[in-house]
């Protein structure tokens, strides 16, 4: 037996009692994003051409469920708590076994969790496409819904706390801490924000302040921690170094934990609230510049010497491209959070294209890289072709790059039109603003193009028709790196 | 509508509480002592540090690099 036969055979055994909730996670993820492609894609189409989907082609009946009104949000919860929740359930459920180094506990109580969730999100999405929802963005679900998605997580915080205390002796490594406090502090959010939205609805504009305080917090203290959970341990495992300064690391946490709850409030900058509410908030906003710089850093100087590994590795590709996008994303969020700019970019396009930079470029670019390192150690064989994964990446990076640009100059223009009162809304800011968001509509088909790609790939290795895996590459014959 | 704040007031509390008691269970328990080697527990011997555990499907590295050096060699 050779040294590392015994590791390896722990971590066969650890991927393989992942396999069916994994897999179940990831392909009810892959179902949501092209459903949340697929809305998106009609509510930008619909907001430079209006009549598009009006009616039900060469009739007179009219598509009510596909309204702007209730397609938008669609778009945001199919993705929001069906793609980017879902995905990162999965990945996070693959990276608790991992890291604590014990076979999958429990396993039905995972997949009976995914099922009660998926079956959450389809009911809330169909309430909505059919005029049922709240119109509080980001919480649109009805509120039976809302309590369905609460069990279903709860089941997963339960799960994770007795994987947990189940683990093997040893240090709890930094992915570990992001992991445990976003799966604790979203239940708390959707909780919280639920009962005094939905079940004790709390009056006036403190309404205002618990939406923003829950969806700014859905990004920062629950999609945010789970995609630098999985940096923190992509990058060092593929590359096979050590993240560079793990001091750094545990100061990253701490410092995103002390400071992110705050934000919200930046999202009602000029709103009839008190004004230390959104005085906190923008200082917190500032403090945020701390994390992030410290985890860019960290992140830079372990990839240092190693760069040349991007060409070769899809997962070190796709996770690199989000942490990028993590650093910019956030700076740009802060300087946001500024009155002054905000005087500009609120209610503007500004604002999607920073939404967009978040919850795509950092969060989904992850968990694709997250997918293309986790899924063959789950199926047993390799993705079938280096093509269709070139394609998957190379229409997303300019997709989503497409995407932020446009509306950022798009959303600048209209922001300081908007502050002019000397012009009309109609024609002049509506067709300054057109020809920017026709680009989206085209970056949104690039979008479409790679997630058609990566769909197809993925359902290939679904049904058994990945590579076969006694070839040169790594997954199960890693070599040895030179430097 | 009391039992709802109560529970609100409570998760505070418990939320805050908890945070406070991780950092004291991290550092009795030793997870801030020797933390470089910390940075070393998603290693072993099976796949250590120096180990490359991902590629593009097919794709053979040390042969990759070799096509590399010769073509920048040709170059010069």
């Amino acid at each position: 037996m050779m040294p590392g036969d015994n590791d390896a055979q722990e971590r066969a055994e650890i991927d393989a009692s992942c396999r069916g909730p994994v897999l179940l996670f990831f392909a009810s993820a892959v179902f949501w994003l092209l459903a949340g492609t697929l809305f998106g894609l009609v509510s930008s189409l619909k907001l430079h051409n209006p009549y598009f989907l009006l009616k039900l082609p060469f009739t007179d009946i009219y598509l009510g469920a596909l309204n702007f009104g209730r397609v938008r949000p669609a778009h945001l919860n199919a993705v929001a708590y069906g793609w980017a929740s879902v995905v990162g359930l999965g990945v996070c459920i693959w990276l608790m076994a991992r890291l604590c180094r014990v076979r999958l506990r429990y396993p039905g109580v995972v997949c009976a969790a995914g099922v009660l969730w998926n079956v959450g999100v389809l009911s809330g999405i169909i309430s909505i496409l059919l005029g049922h929802g709240t119109s509080v963005e980001w919480m649109e679900f009805p509120s039976y819904v809302t309590f369905i998605l609460f069990v279903s997580y709860a089941m997963i915080s339960v799960w994770a706390v007795d994987m947990f205390v189940h683990r093997k002796p040893g240090h709890v490594y930094v992915s570990q801490w992001y992991l445990m406090a976003a799966l604790f502090w979203f239940p708390w959010l959707y909780g919280t924000a639920n009962i005094l939205i939905n079940i004790t609805p709390v009056q006036g504009a403190v309404e205002g302040i618990v939406n923003w305080w829950f969806g700014h917090n859905a990004l920062g203290l629950w999609f945010t921690p789970i995609g630098i959970a999985s940096a923190y341990y992509f990058i060092p495992k593929v590359i096979g170094r050590p993240v560079h300064s793990y001091y750094l690391s545990a100061f990253g946490f701490w410092s995103l934990a002390l400071f992110y709850s705050w934000n919200g409030g930046h999202h009602l900058i000029g709103g009839p609230i008190p004004a230390w509410v959104i005085t906190a908030s923008v200082v917190a906003s500032i403090m945020m510049i701390i994390p992030v710089v410290v985890t860019a850093i960290n992140h830079h100087m372990t990839l240092r010497g190693h760069f040349e590994m991007l060409k070769y590795s899809p997962t070190l590709r796709f996770v690199v491209f989000g942490a990028m996008s993590y650093t910019l994303a956030s700076l740009q969020g802060s300087s946001m959070a500024i009155r002054s700019v905000n005087k500009i970019t609120h209610f503007t396009h500004y604002t999607i294209g920073h939404s967009h930079l978040g919850l795509y470029a950092f969060y989904t670019m992850i968990m694709f890289g997250a997918m293309y390192y986790i899924v063959p150690r789950l199926t047993g064989s390799e993705w079938r072709s280096s093509v269709l994964i070139k394609i998957h990446f190379w229409a997303c990076a300019y997709g989503i790059i497409t995407m932020v640009v446009v509306l950022s100059i798009g959303g600048l223009i209209q922001g300081f039109m908007l502050n002019d009162p000397k012009i009309p809304f109609y024609p002049n800011i509506i067709n300054a603003t057109k020809p920017y968001l026709i680009g989206r509509s085209v970056s949104g088909i690039m979008l479409t193009v790679g997630h058609l790609a990566f769909a197809y790939h993925f359902l290939l290795m679904l049904v058994g028709m990945g590579r076969d895996s006694g070839g040169p590459t790594l997954f199960n014959q890693p070599q040895e790196e030179n430097s | 509508m009391w039992i709802y704040y109560t529970a609100i007031v409570g998760s505070i509390i418990l939320m805050g509480g908890s945070a406070l008691y991780a950092i004291y269970w991290a550092a009795k328990g030793g997870q801030f002592a020797n933390m470089e080697n910390g940075a070393r527990v998603i290693f072993d011997a099976g796949e250590p540090v120096g180990k490359v555990t991902d590629l593009f499907p097919g794709l053979d590295l040390e042969k990759e690099r070799a096509r590399k050096e010769a073509k920048k060699k040709r170059k010069i």
